[in-house]
């Protein structure tokens, strides 16, 4: 089910009241319930998949945790690592090794007998394999303490908020909380739905509307002006900021108003000044969780040349990083070039701190936040674009807009995609980001949101009902799916 | 070597990693007191550890340490 949908207007008030309306004892099946109707409602077969992984970890973490020896705690935990990532390896990644095989054996002269697979992605699969990995890992670590109750450890992994685009869990923040009676309390409920209102206009409003243009070019590249391309190429960055932090918004919202606090997935990333720090700011789940599970022990392992090691480690954690979010090399290329960019960082790093002492604070710090902004654009041209041979048609058609802009009579002359936009609609997306980044900037120096929040019930109400005004009258013509639904 | 010798060896070690010369740890100083003591760090930090006293650490170790004070007595009890 989509956040954004006919289904979960009904479906949210639906279950929460329930949940408001049951006794303690009885919520976890509620949710587990809500939780499997929820995930049923993309492709019913697909909770087998989800009910296998359930199944292997609940009982791995028994027993790594009742093992007696080092060696078969480790034994127990690849049983749960194998199993997961071997899911995402069938149901995500196997056509795409499949035809890099293939891709192999042609060069040698050989030929690869094995069909590639037709069948969709289970939604959210990337997410849940990774939040049910953290459980087992923290157990082996010593950190956590297996849940005997299945139907709670369940419900860890398949909670509906975060069941389908996170934020990744670990198993100490959350679980203890679905033993927790939680209260109706008005505060706490109305900050989750504002938490809710405020991710569904930047997903409806800004996301939805900015995709429509963005799609239109990067679908229909060599119809395209070279300055739409670059106009799409900034559009999808907020683009991409708004729909994912919008259904964290709607996930942590969602889960706050029923009591359960979720962790954050974004501090403003855009306000990074290095490529390190954005990812602290980015995804923040995904990022601890790679950094906790992949990028520490390796470097851990490799400390005996400790630079070598970090670089190492930093190359292969951001590859993967990469090739998590989808199982093409335009991804892995994304992830390359982070770990490149971290890399740099990480080598220049005193260098960098001398330099920013020379030079004025303010000059030094908006460009790094400016050249920051720039490559995450840049590397978001692999991130999106359809292919690679896309990817590089893109960058070679940017040398051209100077000549675009040189003869601009003809250049407005020609239509933007297939003119399912207007130049209002243009306009609209450019001031959506604008009023976007205002309010991010009056936030951050003024605390507006938190002044409204002050003010008497007659003002918040009215911001409430403005908000779902520009909803309902700016709301995009064409819904689109969640990106990190894909994952 | 006693304690106050090793903390002063760490301080020197943390002033050089987190490029920091004015900057004093005491036993009880976790990560979130130093600005820059991330995970990154964290590891120099052990690694300088390691090669200064002619120690190792298991992985274990490393990933429990709660603050500079356990640290100290890893580093005392493997000179012992």
């Amino acid at each position: 089910m989509l956040f954004n949908s006919i289904e979960f207007l009904f479906f949210f008030p639906i279950v929460t009241v329930l949940f408001f309306i049951l006794p303690h004892r009885l919520r976890w099946q509620l949710l587990l319930g809500a939780s499997c109707f929820f995930y049923m409602f993309f492709k019913p077969e697909y909770i087998l998949i989800l009910a296998a992984t359930i199944i292997v970890d609940y009982f791995a973490g028994i027993l790594i945790d009742e093992a007696p020896t080092e060696k078969l705690k480790k034994k127990y935990l690849l049983i749960s690592l194998v199993a997961n990532i071997g899911v995402l390896a069938v149901f995500k990644y196997f056509n795409f090794i499949n035809n890099n095989v293939t891709g192999l054996a042609y060069v040698f002269g050989f030929h690869n007998p094995i069909p590639s697979l037709n069948m969709l992605l289970p939604i959210g699969l990337s997410f849940h394999t990774f939040q049910a990995m953290s459980y087992t890992l923290e157990i082996s670590r010593g950190n956590y303490k297996a849940e005997k109750h299945f139907g709670i450890y369940a419900l860890y992994v398949m909670f509906y908020p975060q069941l389908v685009a996170g934020p990744i869990e670990r198993p100490q923040n959350i679980i203890y909380q679905f033993y927790e009676e939680k209260k109706f309390d008005y505060d706490r409920v109305m900050s989750g739905l504002r938490l809710m209102l405020w991710g569904f206009l930047k997903k409806i409003v800004i996301a939805d509307n900015l995709t429509t243009y963005t799609d239109g070019v990067f679908n229909n590249l060599h119809k395209q002006t070279s300055i739409a391309i670059l106009i799409s190429i900034f559009f999808f960055a907020f683009q991409i900021f708004c729909d994912f932090s919008a259904y964290t918004d709607i996930a942590r919202g969602a889960a706050r108003v029923m009591g359960y606090e979720l962790i954050k997935n974004f501090n403003y990333p855009f306000r990074s000044r290095s490529v390190t720090e954005f990812w602290r700011r980015w995804h923040m789940s995904l990022t601890s969780w790679f950094n906790d599970y992949l990028f520490t022990p390796l470097v851990i392992k490799n400390r005996r040349s400790i630079s070598f090691g970090i670089i190492f480690a930093l190359m292969i954690t951001f590859s993967l990083s990469g090739l998590w979010h989808g199982a093409a090399w335009t991804y892995v290329s994304f992830g390359v070039m982070h770990g490149f960019a971290t890399s740099y960082e990480f080598i220049t790093k005193k260098w960098r701190s001398r330099l920013s002492k020379k030079i004025n604070p303010f000059i030094y710090n908006h460009i790094s936040q400016l050249l920051t902004f720039l490559f995450a654009c840049f590397t978001w041209i692999f991130f999106r674009a359809n292919t690679m041979d896309d990817a590089f048609y893109i960058l070679s058609r940017i040398p051209e807009i100077f000549n675009e802009i040189n003869h601009w009579s003809i250049t407005r002359s020609k239509p933007i995609f297939d003119e399912s936009m207007s130049n209002l609609g243009h306009i609209y997306c450019f001031m959506f980001i604008i009023v976007l980044e205002g309010l991010h900037y009056l936030d951050n120096h003024y605390q507006i949101f938190h002044l409204v929040l002050k003010q008497n019930k007659f003002i918040r109400w009215t911001v409430y009902y403005s908000m779902m005004l520009i909803i309902i009258f700016f709301a995009s013509a064409t819904s689109h799916r969640f990106i990190y639904f894909q994952f | 070597m006693d304690k106050k010798e090793i903390l002063i060896k760490i301080n020197e070690i943390f002033k050089n990693i987190l490029d920091n010369k004015a900057l004093t740890i005491y036993e009880n100083t976790i990560a979130s007191d130093v600005e820059d003591w991330d995970s990154l760090n964290h590891i120099q930090i052990i690694v300088a550890i390691e090669k200064t006293f002619k120690i190792r650490f298991t992985t274990n170790e490393i990933h429990h340490f709660k603050n500079v004070g356990e640290l100290l007595v890893a580093i005392e009890s493997k000179l012992a």
